[in-house]
């Protein structure tokens, strides 16, 4: 029943590199810019080869944004902050909505939706205030505190999803021989739905790093804080902006987080069949 | 509902403190922010300061032609977007499924739009888009299909279009992702039963896949209606709005009005009117998915 | 968490009672914009500092792309700082909302500045920034493209003949004769303006605060600019100067307009630095644009804060800036000794032009004026209205943000 004749393997093999080609054309684009120099950045009409192409942005990069490894670490320290944190708050509520009705539930559980709603853009001045009352400000919490709160609700959802998924009657024999619901909640529930876990946390992790840039830029005035995206701005002077190496720096900043992807792709893809997104 | 815990100790009462802290962190957070958002909205704020004016901010911004036609605009947009991100992500999800080598690889392959920062690949895009410089305009002159270079963000249909396709392009790798999950989830007997009694793929595809991820299709057409409609950076980077506006949604116009030129009150109001869609399109949309589901599970 | 901010609150509440009176010492707090901050500049900062040891100044560099942002937020929020480098185009609206302070900028330094400075940080009679970094425009052209059409390279005269020798250069090589902004960004109302002074015309006329745009040579100017767009590159509506730079160093286009740091851009072209060509109704003329550094409301030490950008702004602290950032020399160096580097044909381009050149206009709300004008441009290159209904238009719009 799984075998492709030829013409369809031809069919699904030329299907896979047109996908291939659209999601990875903007990158080639990228990684071919860093590698030009500054003074002929661009060819018309396009050309793949010239003999002026060198790896040169790649090392001058650091000479021009003295911070740079530092920002990288910065993103990584902030996403991971944030994708711990928000775990936390988050199993907790994710349990009592899969496992109980009470008054309110499904409203809130709506409620929780509306809070993704609004984009972080628009509740920034208001937000910056709070922060400042907080006295947050220029600090890794002024990022890391409203990417949390805005990483919650969508994240209760996911992993609502998954604990449903769990057989009850495990739980119930557990609770039959005196266990308590917390120490079930620990026990058990949290080591059985580890793929769930671990795909919320992926989810978690890639969101925080998304939206670190906004926050970044308004809540933060230190330089050690910054992460990559708002690090990328000093390759922006006074008239002249350094592609190539805004570009190198890109590529190199975004790498161990797909490094990081491929050796837990196994488990996005087997988690989200195990917990299986049938809401 | 798995609810047969009502023997422990008042179970609603734990089942209020679990959710405590959540709530209580998103409420100390994103409350007051919300609130103060809605009391700017009555208000003239902006770099002069503010006096309140009850609703005329609304009034000005419903009534105005040109916000009705950013609106429709918006949702013109969205409903191009998603549509695309859906039909792409199945498409993409039906060929990563297949039990072909090498699919691992390919699996990972289609993350990095979704892992890497937004405006990095907008950056990226900016540049494929660019009609001299770049890629596509490159390929198009040299197969002949141009002749000769063609700004597609220079004109008002073509940003139009080239922004959408940016946008799913930013999209469509996590609703693949989960499509393929779901896929997966499709018991095999089933397929088995199907190909038993002589059924074609096209027809184990239509009969089987889509009722059993029917249910995914429209989770998924919902959130990604909701971060569409806010889908401002790739907007923005690619064309400010522009060119004259075509490309102007509702969260780029209210961005506009509020960080741009300063005028919170008025960028409020928009922020309002944008919650006050979506909340309603999304109740809509809850409605058509627990019919669906219901019919699902049932059927 | 939300216990931890709470005992936060509290704890700020109770120091902020104790040292209310601690120190007699002053925190000047100042932002410039960029990956760091300049030597000259902390020469000023640090002697001021031994000059004056109850001042302590903390300078901070913030990146191009948020600098003025940032610190026009932090002003709204209440949380100003001492001062900052800031675009001269926000002082009217700043002034205007009470967020900066006029300026009191001492003769020895007004005497100096070429014509013209000071009407770009004046409003109501009143200095509001001092002046720190100065561009003016020319026309760059690519010699050899031109050899190639069979033209001289020597600059055109007219707008007329700007036109018949871009035509000749599309005709003959193929190459777009000139370089069109024409995307919704800041560069491509400066382009137009290069035109329009050139050509006679205003925005805005400081004395009366009177929008003067809708005149004739406002209209013949647009015209002429969307005309521009049957030689230039294709779809100008995508591009903005610093791209035409690109395509430039392509040797995609032989002409267009860029300041003084131009020349260090292009590589290995063989370049050649003209003045604007006059319009019919004009001489010609150039676009004056500065950013100074103002002083922020509300700090409770402007006076310090004057002084201390006084000194920043003046003297070898200023022509440290200007000669490394490759800008038209703010003010007339040869009055303290300095000649050099200006005394060549190419700086002769862009200073001759100051006295024949036009300020950036002033409004309150200089974004929208902004978009009014990119609109206004952007629709007579698509062909979307008549000119003159397109100039009456947008002089209409911008009654709203003067």
């Amino acid at each position: 029943m799984d075998k492709y004749n030829l013409f369809e393997k031809v069919l699904l093999y030329s299907g896979i590199l047109l996908f291939m080609t659209f999601i990875l054309l903007p990158f080639v684009e990228m990684f071919y810019a860093s590698l030009r120099p500054l003074d002929h950045l661009f060819r018309s009409p396009y050309q793949f080869f010239s003999d002026d192409l060198s790896f040169w942005a790649y090392g001058e990069m650091w000479n021009t944004v003295p911070m740079l490894g530092r920002y990288i670490f910065n993103s990584f320290y902030l996403a991971s902050c944030v994708t711990i944190i928000t775990i936390l708050f988050v199993i907790p509520a994710a349990y009592s909505y899969a496992r109980f009705n009470f008054p309110g539930k499904n409203s809130s559980l709506y409620l929780l939706l509306a809070i993704n709603m609004f984009s972080g853009a628009v509740l920034l001045i208001p937000l910056y205030k709070l922060l400042r009352t907080l006295g947050l400000l220029n600090s890794y919490q002024a990022m890391i505190v409203p990417g949390v709160a805005f990483l919650i609700p969508t994240s209760i959802w996911l992993l609502k999803s998954y604990f449903e998924k769990i057989p009850i009657d495990l739980e119930e024999a557990a609770f039959v021989d005196g266990a308590s619901r917390l120490q079930i909640l620990r026990h058990i529930i949290t080591p059985l739905s580890t793929p769930g876990l671990v795909v919320v946390s992926l989810y978690i992790f890639i969101g925080a790093y998304a939206q670190q840039f906004l926050f970044a830029i308004t809540f933060n005035s230190k330089k050690e804080y910054m992460p990559i995206p708002a690090g990328l701005y000093e390759f922006i002077g006074y008239q002249t902006i350094k592609w190539n190496e805004m570009m190198a720096a890109s590529l190199v900043g975004i790498a161990p987080v797909l490094i990081i992807f491929i050796f837990l792709q196994k488990y996005l893809v087997e988690g989200l069949t195990a917990g299986a997104v049938k809401n | 509902m798995n609810t047969r815990f009502k023997s422990f100790n008042s179970p609603t009462v734990l089942a209020y403190a679990l959710i405590a802290p959540a709530a209580i962190y998103i409420l100390a957070i994103v409350a007051w922010p919300l609130v103060e958002t809605i009391r700017l909205s009555f208000t003239n704020s902006s770099l002069a300061g503010e006096d309140y004016i009850g609703l005329e901010n609304y009034e000005k911004m419903l009534g105005s032609k040109k916000f009705n036609k950013i609106v429709i605009r918006t949702f013109i947009w969205m409903f191009l977007s998603v549509s695309l991100k859906l039909i792409v992500g199945l498409i993409g999800a039906v060929l990563l499924n297949a039990k072909l080598p090498g699919r691992g690889m390919f699996r990972v392959l289609i993350m990095p739009p979704w892992v890497v920062p937004i405006a990095i690949g907008m950056l990226g895009w900016l540049w494929l888009y660019n009609g001299y410089f770049g890629i596509i305009a490159g390929v198009g002159m040299k197969t002949g299909i141009l002749d000769g270079p063609f700004g597609f963000l220079a004109y008002k249909q073509s940003a139009f279009i080239s922004t959408i396709i940016a946008d799913v392009w930013v999209g469509t790798p996590m609703v693949t992702i989960f499509f393929l999950a779901a896929m997966q989830g499709v018991p095999k007997d089933l397929y088995e039963a199907a190909y038993c009694d002589g059924a074609s793929r096209w027809h184990r595809f239509f009969k089987i896949t889509l009722p059993q991820i029917t249910p995914v299709i429209i989770t998924m057409a919902l959130l990604s209606a909701i971060w569409t409609f806010n889908s401002f950076e790739i907007i923005w980077i690619l064309t400010e709005g522009g060119p004259r506006g075509a490309t102007t949604t509702l969260i780029i116009d209210t961005y506009k009005m509020a960080l741009g030129n300063y005028k919170f009150g008025k960028g409020a109001a928009r922020a309002v009117v944008v919650m006050i869609l979506l909340t309603i399109f999304a109740a809509f949309y809850m409605a058509i998915l627990l019919k669906i589901n219901k019919k699902v599970s049932s059927g | 968490m939300i216990l931890k901010n709470f005992s936060r609150v509290i704890s700020l509440l109770f120091i902020s009672l104790f040292s209310a009176n601690a120190f007699a010492a002053t925190d000047v707090h100042g932002v410039m914009c960029g990956g760091e901050i300049r030597e000259a500049d902390m020469t000023v900062i640090n002697k001021y500092m031994a000059d004056n040891p109850d001042v302590n100044i903390t300078m901070e560099a913030v990146p191009w792309g948020t600098c003025q942002d940032k610190v026009i937020n932090l002003a709204i929020a209440g949380d100003p700082v001492s001062f900052s480098y800031i675009g001269s185009r926000t002082l009217k609206g700043l002034a205007e909302n009470g967020h900066i302070v006029p300026v009191n900028i001492p003769e020895s330094m007004t005497s100096m500045y070429q014509p013209g400075i000071l009407d770009t940080v004046t409003h109501l009679g009143q200095q509001w920034g001092f002046p720190h970094a100065f561009s003016t425009k020319a026309l760059f052209m690519n010699c050899d493209i031109l050899a190639e059409a069979g033209l001289a390279c020597e600059g055109p005269q007219s707008w007329d003949e700007l036109y018949s020798m871009a035509e000749t250069i599309q005709n003959k090589t193929g190459i777009a004769g000139i370089g069109l902004a024409g995307k919704d960004f800041d560069n491509t109302m400066h382009q137009f303006l290069n035109y329009l002074y050139s050509n006679g015309g205003q925005v805005i006329d400081p004395a009366t605060n009177e929008i003067t745009l809708n005149s004739p040579n406002t209209v013949e100017t647009l015209e002429f600019y969307a005309k521009l767009a049957n030689v230039s590159q294709e779809g100008p509506l995508a591009w903005e100067r610093s791209q035409l730079t690109e395509l430039f160093n392509d040797k995609k286009i032989a002409m267009y307009i860029n300041g003084p740091w131009g020349a260090g851009q292009h590589g290995d072209i063989n370049q050649k630095t003209v003045r604007i060509p006059a319009g019919p109704n004009g001489s010609q003329g150039t676009l004056l644009i500065t950013d100074s550094v103002a002083v922020f409301n509300g700090t409770g030490h402007e006076d310090i804060a004057m002084d201390i950008v006084a000194s920043l702004t003046s003297g070898d602290a200023q022509y440290d800036l200007d000669t490394s950032w490759g800008l038209t020399p703010i003010m007339q160096y040869p009055q303290i000794g300095k000649v050099a580097p200006y005394n060549t044909d190419y700086w002769m381009m862009f200073i001759d032009a100051i006295a024949d050149g036009g300020p950036e206009p002033l409004l309150v709300d200089y974004k929208a004026f902004q978009t009014v004008m990119n609109s206004m441009i952007q629709g007579a290159i698509l062909g979307e209205g008549d000119a003159a209904d397109l100039v009456a238009e947008a002089a209409e719009e911008l009654e709203e943000y003067k």
